[in-house]
């Protein structure tokens, strides 16, 4: 028996082995479906194999804090800009060289290019056309009228999107303000929250509620699938006074401690350029970064609507803060 | 040969010793995790314990403490009414009943959760059913305590329904038809004298369904219900707040300490001893009535608990083969989970005979002690596990990490009383006298292990290997913190599918699950059934 053991033990350091003999290691919080064409692509044109290590964005960034050097990571994808910026924050990652950062505007990326944003996706409303009850509502601020109790679906309060959101509101208006906000839709949602963006798109689609709050990529993804969904995106806050649409970005970054910073470099070139850019915004209808770069026709074009201004690194700066205005609302 | 070393004396104090030190090493390892949370919570302040003392306990308190005493009612009624039917009731098809009742133990809670999230859904198959009966109404809600509270009792009554056949076919006639003598009603016998004489193996059995409730991670976190396993979970990878982690973690092993003391204190005073040639009881023949009652409770059961999960899975895993979704990459993860799976079940194995042999042989304060202690597995969720062996594994040997033994070692932790429990029965018939005949008659400690001490634990370490096996091959949060880079599970494919919503990539590795426990269940029932 004891043979065995260590027949097994000598196996499973052989398999650590042979996985740390992969070229790129990427952490990815972004979905399988989406990165895993843009990768197969890349490897075809370099000729560098990359691993993907797939799991939540918050919780690739806990680990790879935690592993410090002995991370075999030498990339991180995030789907939220505040993971990035946290990220930052611990010094985890080695900023990219400007050459390559500069393709993507400032606002997208970090001070310091420690991150780089490469597609964006809006906060929006998903509205029932044939809902009269809320035909009203053209602002996020509105979801805190008591006339939509019953009637509002949004996520639940840990989702990344969603925490994200609040702390553009925060810092466009105000902490009081968006306290009395978040208040106001907990009583309208009274308790019923919805787990996924894809279930309030169905709920608005089947009538179960009126209006809901997503990133503007669900609603497209279920007009894919049911095209006749009696569903219409609307683009929030726009008026001359109002602050416009939170925006969010996901993005990657080199970690510290990659021992192969050259081929990670690669792997954004790609990713930044033109091609790599239209590949991974467009297969989830999101906004590519790289100016110039077309988002899928269905999209609002970018230009075309007010953005509220708030730089993306603000995001991770502000995260706990949300965390606690959140949680002192009690929001579910 | 005649060795004047070896006495009797000497025996008893020289053999302990050697596995009072393996047993310790064992136990050692096991308590790093909560050695982990000792020294984060400890760097609280009063101020950050005041705060987590007033905003979140009580809630969480509550929540976890109603769950539990939920699903602990559920199972005991769903467990101890199959074990009862199937043990005094001859009907037909008994095993399949059997069978039936044990089955749902291959389908994680998180694989429940994900799939009556869709089947309660308007166009799910339970959502239509819904609204077919009902219509007009709305469909229930799965995402509340009951929600859960259904997830975690299908998922989890067969444990009760276990110890209770088992103690159910070791009782003994002559106590009952004492009873019917003196004049009680079938109903009196059972509430004066069978429900007191099974008490120790519901209380067993409701202890075990407690402290899974207690350190559930999937099926809360894909119902958000808050309890402490899920709280912490965020608390660690939301906030990066482990510090308030370790001390939610804290409370969570006091609280789970607790009742297994209580438990255990419990169990120690209530032993039943009948005489051994009285008669075992005979299952009586069903009437046509009872067998048509006995079969609708027992297939509504299985309905929900295994048949209807499984039609989905098999369902779902056919739309996926058409697609031809089930490639080389799906063979990898079945790969990846039974080497894992097996390398820990004997991984934890091996450990867990030390701290057995060592209580059984010592029985003192010390090996009370150690047992206490590689309980840790068992009040620690899997999160806080792989934390601390994380932390623990990057401090002192950097070398092995991010390999699979990192992996093995925390299912190992989360496993080893498993593991110490399923060896307790075969270490006790392993009486000093025995070993000391051996030695006697000359044999070495190697001898004595291989021709003496392993064939008579066999049993017990197969069993033990088997459950550990399962337990792995479901296990979910320690693996999702500290599988190899690139390394994925069937269970980590289930989380990350799921969290898509590509039911027809979840399906076929759910399936892979169930249908990768069945032998080793199947064992594990030929076993217990040839006892």
């Amino acid at each position: 028996m004891k043979s065995g053991v260590s027949l097994l033990v000598l196996a499973s350091l052989l398999i650590s082995q042979y996985v740390q003999a992969a070229s790129l290691v990427v952490y990815s919080g972004r979905k399988d479906k989406f990165i895993k064409p843009v990768v197969a692509e890349f490897t075809k044109e370099t000729g560098v194999k990359v691993l993907l290590h797939s799991g939540s964005s918050t919780s690739l960034l806990n680990k790879l804090k935690l592993e410090g050097s002995n991370s075999t990571a030498d990339l991180f994808i995030s789907n939220d800009a505040g993971n990035l910026e946290k990220g930052k924050a611990m010094k985890l990652f080695s900023p990219v060289s400007d050459k390559i950062a500069k393709s993507i505007p400032q606002k997208l990326r970090a001070a310091d290019n420690s991150w780089i944003g490469l597609s964006a996706r809006a906060r929006v409303l998903v509205k029932n056309k044939n809902d009269k009850s809320v035909e009203f509502v053209n602002s996020v601020f509105d979801l805190a009228d008591p006339r939509l109790k019953g009637k509002l679906a949004i996520t639940h309060s840990g989702n990344e999107s969603y925490i994200a959101g609040v702390t553009v509101y925060m810092e466009s208006v105000g902490k009081e303000k968006t306290s009395k906000w978040l208040a106001g839709m907990k009583a309208n949602v009274d308790g019923k929250v919805f787990n996924k963006h894809s279930k309030i798109v169905k709920a608005v689609a089947d009538g179960k509620r009126g209006i809901g709050l997503v990133n503007h990529y669900y609603i497209y993804r279920h007009l894919k699938k049911h095209p006749d969904a009696p569903i219409e995106i609307v683009l929030p806050d726009q008026g001359k006074n109002d602050m416009g649409v939170a925006w969010n970005v996901a993005g990657v970054a080199i970690t510290k401690e990659s021992k192969n910073k050259k081929d990670a470099e690669r792997f954004i070139a790609f990713l930044t350029s033109e091609k790599g850019q239209s590949l991974f915004a467009k297969v989830n209808s999101e906004y590519p970064a790289r100016e110039g770069v077309a988002a899928a026709h269905e999209v609002p074009a970018a230009g075309s609507y007010k953005v509220a201004p708030v730089a993306m690194p603000v995001l991770g700066q502000q995260r706990n803060a949300t965390l606690d205005l959140i949680e002192t609302v009690g929001m579910p | 040969m005649n060795n004047p070393a070896v006495t009797l004396e000497n025996i008893k104090t020289r053999a302990p010793s050697m596995r009072g030190f393996l047993a310790l090493l064992v136990v050692l390892l096991a308590a790093i995790p909560l050695l982990f949370v000792f020294f984060s919570s400890g760097k609280l302040s009063l101020e950050q314990w005041i705060n987590l003392w007033s905003n979140r306990l009580p809630e969480l308190l509550a929540n976890t403490l109603s769950l539990a005493v939920l699903v602990a009612i559920g199972s005991m009624l769903l467990g101890v009414s199959a074990a009862w039917w199937i043990t005094r009731r001859d009907f037909p098809y008994r095993r399949l009943a059997t069978w039936l009742m044990v089955l749902p133990l291959t389908i994680p809670t998180y694989v429940f959760a994900h799939i009556y999230t869709i089947m309660l859904e308007q166009d799910g198959w339970l959502g239509q059913l819904w609204l077919y009966l009902f219509p007009g109404t709305t469909i229930p809600e799965i995402y509340n305590i009951f929600g859960v509270t259904l997830v975690l009792v299908l998922a989890g009554f067969s444990y009760v329904f276990l110890l209770v056949r088992d103690a159910l076919s070791r009782s003994q006639q002559d106590i009952e038809e004492a009873a019917r003598i003196h004049g009680a009603t079938p109903f009196q016998v059972f509430w004066r004298v069978n429900l007191p004489m099974l008490r120790p193996a519901i209380a067993a059995g409701i202890a075990l369904v407690v402290l899974h409730v207690l350190s559930d991670f999937g099926a809360v976190s894909m119902l958000r219900y808050q309890t402490f396993t899920l709280s912490i979970y965020l608390q660690m990878s939301s906030r990066f707040d482990y510090q308030a982690a370790a001390g939610l973690s804290l409370v969570l092993v006091t609280l789970s300490l607790t009742f297994m003391v209580l438990e255990r204190f419990f169990r120690n005073r209530q032993r039943y001893y009948g005489s051994g040639q009285s008669k075992k009881i005979t299952a009586q023949k069903a009437t046509l009535f009872e067998t048509v009652a006995i079969w609708f409770w027992l297939g509504l059961i299985s309905t929900f608990a295994f048949l209807l999960p499984l039609a989905w899975m098999l369902s779902w895993s056919w739309q996926a083969w058409q697609q031809d979704l089930i490639d080389a990459e799906f063979w990898g993860y079945v790969s990846n989970s039974i080497t894992v799976s097996a390398l820990a079940a004997t991984l934890t194995v091996i450990a867990a005979l030390p701290v057995a042999l060592y209580h059984a042989r010592e029985r003192s304060v010390v090996s009370q002690g150690f047992l206490y202690l590689s309980n840790v597995g068992f009040v620690l969720p899997g999160p806080v596990i792989a934390l601390g062996i994380l932390s623990f594994v990057i401090a002192t040997m950097p070398a092995i990490y991010g390999g699979m033994t990192v992996l093995a070692l925390a299912m190992m932790v989360r496993f080893l009383p498993l593991s110490i429990q399923a060896q307790e029965s075969a270490v006790q018939q392993l009486t000093p006298s025995i070993e000391q005949a051996a030695r006697s008659l000359g044999a070495n400690w190697y001898e004595n292990l291989r021709r003496v001490i392993l064939p008579i634990l066999k049993g017990g370490m197969a069993t033990a290997w088997v459950l550990v096996f399962i337990d792995t091959l479901k296990e979910l949060p320690a693996t999702l913190i500290l599988r190899p880079t690139g390394f994925d599970t069937l269970p980590v494919r289930i989380w990350i599918e799921a969290s898509e919503e590509m039911l027809e990539l979840a399906a076929p590795a759910s399936l892979m699950l169930v249908v990768g426990t069945l032998p080793v269940l199947w064992f594990l029932m030929r076993d217990k059934s040839s006892k």
